[in-house]
Protein backbone atom coordinates (compact mmCIF):
# COMPACT_ATOMS: atom_id res chain seq x y z
CA UNK A 1 0.00 0.00 0.00
CA UNK A 2 1.79 3.21 -0.83
CA UNK A 3 2.12 6.38 1.38
CA UNK A 4 -0.63 7.94 -0.58
CA UNK A 5 -3.39 5.18 -0.14
CA UNK A 6 -2.65 4.76 3.60
CA UNK A 7 -3.74 8.25 3.74
CA UNK A 8 -6.68 8.33 2.00
CA UNK A 9 -7.63 5.59 4.19
CA UNK A 10 -7.01 7.18 7.34
CA UNK A 11 -9.11 10.25 5.81
CA UNK A 12 -12.35 7.87 4.82
CA UNK A 13 -12.19 5.98 8.18
CA UNK A 14 -12.14 8.89 10.22
CA UNK A 15 -14.68 10.74 8.05
CA UNK A 16 -17.13 7.77 8.55
CA UNK A 17 -16.56 7.70 11.82
CA UNK A 18 -16.86 11.11 13.28
CA UNK A 19 -19.15 12.24 10.86
CA UNK A 20 -21.41 8.64 11.04
CA UNK A 21 -21.81 10.05 14.53
CA UNK A 22 -22.40 13.48 13.57
CA UNK A 23 -25.76 12.63 11.38
CA UNK A 24 -26.46 9.62 13.66
CA UNK A 25 -26.99 11.65 16.27
CA UNK A 26 -29.16 14.39 14.65
CA UNK A 27 -31.42 11.66 12.75
CA UNK A 28 -31.79 10.75 16.61
CA UNK A 29 -33.39 13.66 17.72
CA UNK A 30 -30.45 15.51 18.82
CA UNK A 31 -30.87 19.19 19.47
CA UNK A 32 -28.01 19.96 16.85
CA UNK A 33 -30.66 19.38 13.99
CA UNK A 34 -32.74 22.35 15.44
CA UNK A 35 -30.89 25.13 17.59
CA UNK A 36 -28.09 26.40 16.37
CA UNK A 37 -25.82 26.86 19.43
CA UNK A 38 -26.43 22.95 20.33
CA UNK A 39 -25.27 22.58 16.37
CA UNK A 40 -22.12 24.56 16.80
CA UNK A 41 -21.22 23.36 19.82
CA UNK A 42 -21.55 19.07 18.59
CA UNK A 43 -20.58 20.15 15.50
CA UNK A 44 -17.08 21.92 16.88
CA UNK A 45 -16.23 18.97 18.86
CA UNK A 46 -16.63 16.33 16.48
CA UNK A 47 -14.28 18.21 13.51
CA UNK A 48 -11.75 19.03 16.15
CA UNK A 49 -12.01 15.47 17.30
CA UNK A 50 -11.70 14.05 13.52
CA UNK A 51 -9.01 16.87 13.35
CA UNK A 52 -6.64 15.59 16.07
CA UNK A 53 -7.21 12.09 14.76
CA UNK A 54 -6.26 12.64 11.15
CA UNK A 55 -3.21 15.04 11.81
CA UNK A 56 -1.63 12.52 14.67
CA UNK A 57 -1.88 9.90 11.96
CA UNK A 58 -0.58 11.68 9.35
CA UNK A 59 2.49 12.18 11.71
CA UNK A 60 3.10 8.44 12.40
CA UNK A 61 2.32 7.53 8.48
CA UNK A 62 5.27 10.38 7.75
CA UNK A 63 7.61 8.69 10.47
CA UNK A 64 6.72 5.41 8.77
CA UNK A 65 7.78 6.69 5.53
CA UNK A 66 10.82 8.58 5.99
CA UNK A 67 12.73 5.12 4.81
CA UNK A 68 11.11 5.12 1.66
CA UNK A 69 12.57 6.78 -1.56
CA UNK A 70 11.62 10.57 -2.51
CA UNK A 71 9.08 9.42 -5.22
CA UNK A 72 6.29 8.90 -2.45
CA UNK A 73 3.81 10.54 -4.84
CA UNK A 74 4.07 9.54 -8.65
CA UNK A 75 1.55 10.04 -11.64
CA UNK A 76 -0.23 7.21 -10.60
CA UNK A 77 -1.31 8.64 -7.19
CA UNK A 78 -2.06 12.22 -8.93
CA UNK A 79 -4.60 10.35 -11.65
CA UNK A 80 -6.31 8.16 -8.84
CA UNK A 81 -6.22 11.46 -7.05
CA UNK A 82 -8.04 13.51 -9.67
CA UNK A 83 -10.33 11.17 -10.43
CA UNK A 84 -11.68 11.08 -7.07
CA UNK A 85 -11.56 14.61 -6.94
CA UNK A 86 -13.22 15.08 -10.14
CA UNK A 87 -16.36 12.73 -9.02
CA UNK A 88 -16.18 14.66 -6.06
CA UNK A 89 -16.89 18.14 -7.61
CA UNK A 90 -20.07 16.75 -8.79
CA UNK A 91 -21.45 15.71 -5.76
CA UNK A 92 -20.75 19.04 -3.94
CA UNK A 93 -22.07 20.73 -7.04
CA UNK A 94 -25.15 18.73 -6.69
CA UNK A 95 -25.48 19.63 -3.23
CA UNK A 96 -24.48 23.18 -3.44
CA UNK A 97 -27.79 23.53 -5.88
CA UNK A 98 -30.03 21.94 -3.53
CA UNK A 99 -28.80 23.80 0.00
CA UNK A 100 -28.30 27.10 -2.02
CA UNK A 101 -31.50 27.17 -4.53
CA UNK A 102 -34.20 24.70 -3.52
CA UNK A 103 -34.02 24.90 -0.17
CA UNK A 104 -34.02 28.37 0.98
CA UNK A 105 -37.45 28.36 0.07
CA UNK A 106 -39.24 25.64 2.04
CA UNK A 107 -36.90 24.41 4.73
CA UNK A 108 -35.34 26.36 8.14
CA UNK A 109 -31.98 27.75 8.36
CA UNK A 110 -30.74 25.14 10.74
CA UNK A 111 -31.61 21.56 8.05
CA UNK A 112 -30.04 23.98 5.35
CA UNK A 113 -26.92 24.11 7.41
CA UNK A 114 -27.35 20.45 8.07
CA UNK A 115 -27.97 19.57 4.40
CA UNK A 116 -24.97 21.89 3.17
CA UNK A 117 -22.77 20.03 6.16
CA UNK A 118 -24.17 16.46 4.18
CA UNK A 119 -23.37 17.70 1.13
CA UNK A 120 -19.72 18.39 1.97
CA UNK A 121 -19.15 14.76 3.68
CA UNK A 122 -20.90 12.80 1.29
CA UNK A 123 -18.89 14.58 -1.88
CA UNK A 124 -15.66 14.07 0.41
CA UNK A 125 -16.49 10.24 1.46
CA UNK A 126 -17.50 9.20 -2.26
CA UNK A 127 -14.15 11.27 -3.30
CA UNK A 128 -12.11 8.96 -0.38
CA UNK A 129 -13.89 5.89 -1.93
CA UNK A 130 -13.20 6.17 -5.40
CA UNK A 131 -9.91 6.96 -4.82
CA UNK A 132 -9.11 3.84 -2.30
CA UNK A 133 -11.53 1.42 -4.79
CA UNK A 134 -9.54 2.46 -7.53
CA UNK A 135 -6.03 1.44 -5.96
CA UNK A 136 -7.37 -1.94 -5.04
CA UNK A 137 -9.69 -2.19 -8.44
CA UNK A 138 -7.17 -0.76 -11.18
CA UNK A 139 -6.93 2.58 -12.84
CA UNK A 140 -6.30 3.06 -16.69
CA UNK A 141 -6.96 6.92 -16.65
CA UNK B 1 -12.34 -2.70 -13.93
CA UNK B 2 -11.51 -3.71 -17.33
CA UNK B 3 -7.69 -4.72 -18.35
CA UNK B 4 -5.80 -2.39 -20.81
CA UNK B 5 -5.82 -3.11 -24.62
CA UNK B 6 -2.08 -4.07 -24.12
CA UNK B 7 -0.01 -6.92 -22.01
CA UNK B 8 3.87 -6.17 -20.90
CA UNK B 9 6.60 -8.22 -20.32
CA UNK B 10 7.79 -6.49 -17.34
CA UNK B 11 8.47 -9.42 -15.42
CA UNK B 12 10.10 -10.93 -17.43
CA UNK B 13 12.65 -8.35 -17.95
CA UNK B 14 13.03 -7.88 -14.50
CA UNK B 15 14.01 -11.66 -14.54
CA UNK B 16 16.43 -11.29 -17.34
CA UNK B 17 17.88 -8.23 -15.99
CA UNK B 18 19.63 -10.08 -13.23
CA UNK B 19 16.39 -10.34 -10.57
CA UNK B 20 15.92 -6.78 -10.27
CA UNK B 21 13.16 -6.06 -7.62
CA UNK B 22 10.33 -3.65 -8.44
CA UNK B 23 11.79 -1.19 -5.60
CA UNK B 24 14.72 -1.24 -7.59
CA UNK B 25 12.69 -0.56 -11.13
CA UNK B 26 10.50 1.87 -9.49
CA UNK B 27 13.29 3.83 -8.06
CA UNK B 28 14.83 4.40 -11.30
CA UNK B 29 11.96 5.33 -13.44
CA UNK B 30 10.64 7.05 -10.89
CA UNK B 31 7.74 5.41 -9.37
CA UNK B 32 6.42 3.45 -6.63
CA UNK B 33 7.12 0.11 -5.76
CA UNK B 34 3.05 -0.05 -6.15
CA UNK B 35 2.94 1.41 -9.26
CA UNK B 36 5.49 -0.92 -10.92
CA UNK B 37 3.33 -3.87 -9.58
CA UNK B 38 -0.30 -2.08 -10.87
CA UNK B 39 1.44 -2.26 -14.20
CA UNK B 40 2.71 -5.63 -14.26
CA UNK B 41 -0.70 -6.55 -13.49
CA UNK B 42 -2.41 -4.83 -15.85
CA UNK B 43 -4.11 -2.89 -13.03
CA UNK B 44 -2.64 0.92 -14.27
CA UNK B 45 -1.74 1.96 -17.63
CA UNK B 46 1.65 3.96 -17.28
CA UNK B 47 2.31 7.30 -19.11
CA UNK B 48 4.18 7.33 -22.66
CA UNK B 49 6.91 8.69 -20.46
CA UNK B 50 7.04 6.22 -17.99
CA UNK B 51 6.73 3.64 -20.45
CA UNK B 52 9.95 4.99 -22.34
CA UNK B 53 11.89 5.03 -19.05
CA UNK B 54 10.86 1.32 -17.98
CA UNK B 55 11.68 0.37 -21.91
CA UNK B 56 15.33 2.43 -21.69
CA UNK B 57 16.15 0.95 -18.29
CA UNK B 58 16.05 -2.59 -20.04
CA UNK B 59 17.89 -1.64 -23.26
CA UNK B 60 14.63 -2.23 -25.33
CA UNK B 61 12.25 -0.75 -27.60
CA UNK B 62 9.00 0.25 -26.42
CA UNK B 63 7.27 -3.20 -28.28
CA UNK B 64 9.22 -5.64 -26.76
CA UNK B 65 8.13 -4.18 -23.30
CA UNK B 66 4.39 -3.37 -24.22
CA UNK B 67 2.46 -4.96 -26.42
CA UNK B 68 -0.53 -4.22 -28.34
CA UNK B 69 -3.49 -6.81 -27.75
CA UNK B 70 -4.75 -7.43 -31.37
CA UNK B 71 -8.12 -8.91 -29.77
CA UNK B 72 -8.82 -5.38 -28.48
CA UNK B 73 -9.30 -3.98 -31.79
Amino acid sequence: MTYTEKKSWLMLVAMLLAYGLYFGLILAGHPAGYDKFAMLWLFGTIAATQAVVVIAGHVWLAIGARKLPPSRVDERDRAIAARGAKISYYILLTGTILVGVVMPFTEPPMKIVNTALFAIVIAELIGLLVIVTSYRRGWHG
Amino acid sequence: MAKPPFTNDIRTLRFMAGEMTQGDLGDRVGVTRQTIAAIEQGKYSPSLEVAFRIARIFDKPLEAVFQWNDASD
